[in-house]
């Protein structure tokens, strides 16, 4: 009973983002933020949730140690649970733990050829195939269009069927693309399927879907991050 | 000896195995007056190294424990520890390095940077150790100092430079350019003893010229005098490069490269130079200690011999004459006759003899201070323990100790050599701090632990030299446990009459998982069906089943037993009935409540280089092993993975052949994981087989 209380009460829930992965090939989502607003723990919950439906995740760090990557998951799963029973929920995690392998790169040493290489070993040795990718920490100020179409590239290539980004956004930076995406993605928002923006305002931190062609929230449903847990909520 | 702290240099020499370092060591002892003959570490005349003191060493060609001594070079106390290159013995490094100042890291010259070197570089990172590097066997074919020292660059991320090049290669070395004077030095007489200084050669001013500018470019960045002169182009005195070399290097940022053959007696006095000039001497390095009276905060330790002393025990061996220490003092001295603390037991002990070491010879001293390095007579320590004159209550920080990874039983042969085994593994324990013992109570064996398959080898190999204690060495064994995972009830009577009193019980109940804990006994007993007096039997009963499962033959964890009703006979009901009718409820139980096998799972890191990660991955693939992420650190990737303590066995050796020796692996008890129905099925077959066949 555990593993469908946790899908269901997923707070991606919340979005109406429906079990994506199986919907199409090559999808690519965007969670974009200034510094320390949460989208990590926001690419986290998408890949517990992929977790949770059975699909295998490979979670790609850049510039983030491996302990701390994996104390994100245990955080945001201790979260979660806290509402299980502990017995089956424990069950639960035992059993999704398998579908997670997190791969972390330094910045300098990170690119899309180096990812598809390591995805290459993984694959072909029938070690881990992942669906979903989470890659938290790109450098989109380096990276250009034909960059993000590589990914898609390799996607079909190595049967990765979802990938979820994060970018950080800067103040100073007014640059926006005619849907509002700002830098450093304005000029590729026509890349991804969707699209969240975080935003600090007053107390609370608001969630806006920029973009989202696969998203059902309710119309007047405003959603926020809860900023003790990160986790999303309705306002 | 001299006391002026900034004349000694406390070093250590580590490297791969088999880049030459003991021969080098060697060639050191000899041109510093310490030996007064060569003798080559496989050489003919039967002597051996110096260096290599232990029987077991000199027959190996390899050095096993790092013996520390003493020489004196143009005015320099030296105290050198020379340090294994194997990495099983590891330990023996990280625990030089950690008493040490500062380091020669020695390549050869073909075989460039290896794996070992790796470990070894990155240790002296941990413990801030400054190091120069020598660059041996020049002499050998397919000598390549250049791609060595690119190799520093790019494998070690090492901001190396040579500060020599060499005249002449591979069969043609004859010398060495001195980049900093720009003289070429050659070694003349039988033994390489006498330096001459010449001008370089025709053929080389040139290459030297470039090379020269390479380094003061490299160099300039540490000595703002240096940058001042090169800018205005003036005369550059060898001083003011020096200056710079050993301010890059005391800060970890620059790498002087050293270049010659300790084997053809080609370079060494320069490279004992380049110790002098440009490793740290005991006031340069922060050595940090805990204080034990303000919550272990960290305080840097003087190096005043006017101080109340500090003094780490860092190395324990088994001499002739007793143990001997070997310590390092941080500040405050010691002189034969005082009476210091050991922080760790607060117990008095009396110094009752320094030495100054060398190899396995000696010389008594008077008193040691700040900043040496010298054996202490039969001072019960243990290794790491740390000696205060009273005063201040303190321990040197702790040092990083690996966790054994591989596990072996031991039998003695017979009763005299199980004596002898004793003694020799309470030795070991206590000299070599990953080494551990124990005694498995389920299979009443001794099982010896350690850092690799070699690492336990030597110490059997010891026993049997030192301590004449003959064993067997059986394979490594597993301890599997068993459990239930569904509730089950219990009925069982006990039931004997075979003449005279009978025997008999009935016990029934139920038994269920326990989450936490191994066992737990439920009296629900009412009415008396079963007496008070035959409860605890019951009790005893079921402790007997849990020792034995019936599935492998391995101990029952995580079960609850209750009982709740049974019966006795006024006559025939005894402990031992009762006892019996829980033993057989147990059984009765038992299969009924689903019981499966768990297995140890370990929690592996391997890091290797990037370019082995596929193999690494397959290899721990092949194990029924969980990979759980990959880290990349620039060339190095760290794997970690969950993998089943028995596919683990012969790991090194495989990983080793898969890596071209490449990359290591720790690993550490992580949890008990059911095993899979294949293994399950493998396991029960097995203990069924060994049960009928007795």
């Amino acid at each position: 009973m555990g593993k469908k209380n946790l899908v269901m009460n997923n707070p991606l829930r919340i979005l109406g983002l429906e079990k994506k992965v199986q919907d199409k090939d090559a999808s690519m989502g965007l969670v974009m933020s200034r510094p320390g607003l949460g989208k990590t723990a926001i690419l986290v919950q998408i890949a517990l949730d992929s977790m949770l439906w059975g699909d295998k995740v490979l979670h790609v760090s850049i510039g983030e140690s491996f302990d701390k990557t994996r104390a994100w998951y245990d955080d945001i799963l201790a979260l979660m649970g806290s509402t299980e029973k502990a017995d089956s929920f424990q069950t639960t995690v035992a059993e999704i733990l398998p579908n997670r392998m997190i791969m972390t790169f330094k910045e300098t040493g990170f690119s899309p050829i180096k990812l598809e290489e390591r995805l290459g070993d993984l694959v072909q040795q029938n070690i881990y195939k992942p669906v979903c990718l989470i890659i938290d920490g790109y450098d989109f100020q380096g990276g250009t269009h034909k960059d993000l179409e590589e990914f898609k590239a390799f996607m079909v290539r190595k049967g990765v069927k979802m990938i979820w980004f994060s970018a950080t956004t800067h103040r100073e930076d007014e640059r926006k693309s005619a849907a509002g995406v700002p830098a450093p993605c304005h000029e590729i928002d026509d890349l991804f399927d969707a699209i969240l923006m975080i935003e600090p305002k007053d107390d609370a931190v608001d969630l806006k879907i920029l973009k989202c062609t696969g998203c059902s929230v309710d119309p007047g449903t405003s959603l926020i991050l809860d900023p003790s847990t990160m986790l999303i909520q309705k306002a | 000896m001299s006391v002026d702290l900034s004349n000694v240099r406390n070093i250590g020499i580590s490297a791969h195995i088999d880049s030459g370092k003991t021969t080098l060591t060697e060639r050191i002892l000899f041109y510093t007056d310490r030996i007064h003959a060569i003798h080559d570490v496989r050489g003919k005349d039967g002597v051996g190294a110096k260096m290599d003191s232990m029987e077991l060493e000199r027959e190996r060609g390899i050095t096993i424990q790092s013996a520390a001594t003493y020489c004196n070079w143009k005015g320099k106390d030296i105290n050198i520890i020379d340090t294994p290159g194997h990495v099983d013995f590891t330990i023996e490094v990280e625990r030089a390095l950690r008493v040490l100042d500062g380091a020669v890291l020695v390549l050869c010259s073909v075989g460039g940077v290896q794996s070992q070197s790796i470990t070894v570089n990155r240790q002296m990172t941990r413990y801030k150790v400054p190091r120069i590097a020598f660059i041996n066997k020049c002499d050998r074919t397919g000598a390549n100092p250049e791609r060595v020292t690119a190799q520093l660059r790019e494998k070690l991320g090492l901001n190396a430079h040579m500060v020599q090049i060499p005249i002449g290669l591979e069969n043609d070395l004859v010398g060495v350019i001195d980049l900093v004077t720009m003289k070429a030095l050659y070694f003349d007489g039988d033994n390489g003893e006498v330096v001459r200084e010449d001008v370089i050669p025709a053929g080389l001013q040139d290459k030297a010229q470039a090379k020269r500018e390479e380094l003061l470019e490299a160099v300039s960045m540490f000595s703002d005098d240096l940058m001042e002169v090169m800018l205005e182009e003036g005369d550059i005195h060898p001083d003011l490069i020096q200056d710079a070399i050993r301010k890059g290097t005391l800060a970890l940022e620059f790498t002087p490269v050293f270049v010659g053959s300790a084997y053809k007696n080609k370079a060494v006095q320069p490279m004992l130079d380049g110790v002098a000039a440009y490793l740290p001497c005991p006031t340069d390095v922060v050595n940090m200690a805990l204080d034990l009276n303000n919550e272990e905060k960290e305080f840097p330790v003087s190096n005043d011999p006017a101080d109340p002393l500090v003094m780490l025990a860092f190395k324990l061996e088994d001499g002739r004459y007793g143990q001997l220490t070997y310590v390092r003092t941080y500040q405050g001295k010691v002189t034969k006759g005082d009476t210091v603390f050991n922080s760790r037991t607060g117990k008095k002990v009396k110094i009752g003899r320094l030495c100054r070491m060398h190899s396995d010879e000696m010389e008594d001293i008077e008193f040691c201070g700040s900043g040496d390095i010298v054996a202490l007579f039969g001072v019960d320590c243990a290794s790491g323990d740390t000696f205060t004159s009273g005063e201040i209550s303190c321990s040197m920080s702790s040092m990083h100790i690996p966790e054994p990874v591989i596990s072996l039983a031991i039998i003695p042969v017979d009763n005299k050599a199980q004596i002898n085994m004793s003694k020799a593994l309470n030795r070991f324990t206590k000299e070599d701090p990953t080494f551990k013992t124990f005694v498995d109570h389920e299979t009443s064996e001794t099982i010896i632990s350690g850092m690799g398959e070699l690492h336990l080898e030597v110490y059997v190999e010891r026993m049997k030299r030192e301590y004449n204690a003959e064993v067997t060495v059986g394979a490594p064994q597993v301890a599997y446990r068993e459990t239930i995972t569904a509730r089950a009830e219990f009925n069982y009577t006990h039931k004997k009459q075979t003449g005279g009193s009978g025997q008999f019980g009935r016990v029934a109940g139920y038994m269920e998982p326990l989450e936490e804990g191994e066992y737990e006994f439920v009296d629900s007993i009412v009415g008396g069906v079963i007496p008070r007096e035959f409860i605890s039997s019951c009790d005893k009963g079921f402790q007997k089943s849990l020792v034995k499962g019936a599935l492998c033959g391995s101990a029952v964890t995580g079960v609850r037993c209750v009982i709740n009703d049974g019966a006795y006979h006024n006559v025939d009901s005894s402990d031992v009935a009762f006892q019996l009718a829980a033993i057989g409820a147990f059984k009765d139980g038992y299969m009924k409540a689903k019981p499966v096998i768990m297995e140890p799972i370990m929690k592996v890191s391997v890091e290797g280089p990037t370019e082995f990660q596929g193999s690494i991955m397959g290899s721990i693939n092949q194990r029924r092993g969980m990979i759980i992420g990959t880290m990349e650190e620039g060339q190095y990737t760290v794997v970690e993975a969950d993998v089943p303590l028995s596919e683990m066995f012969g790991y090194s050796t495989i990983l080793r052949s898969l890596t071209q020796g490449k990359a290591e692996f720790t690993m550490e008890f992580s949890a008990f994981k059911q095993v899979p129905k294949l293994v399950n099925d493998e396991l029960i077959k097995k203990y069924q087989s060994e049960r009928k066949n007795g």
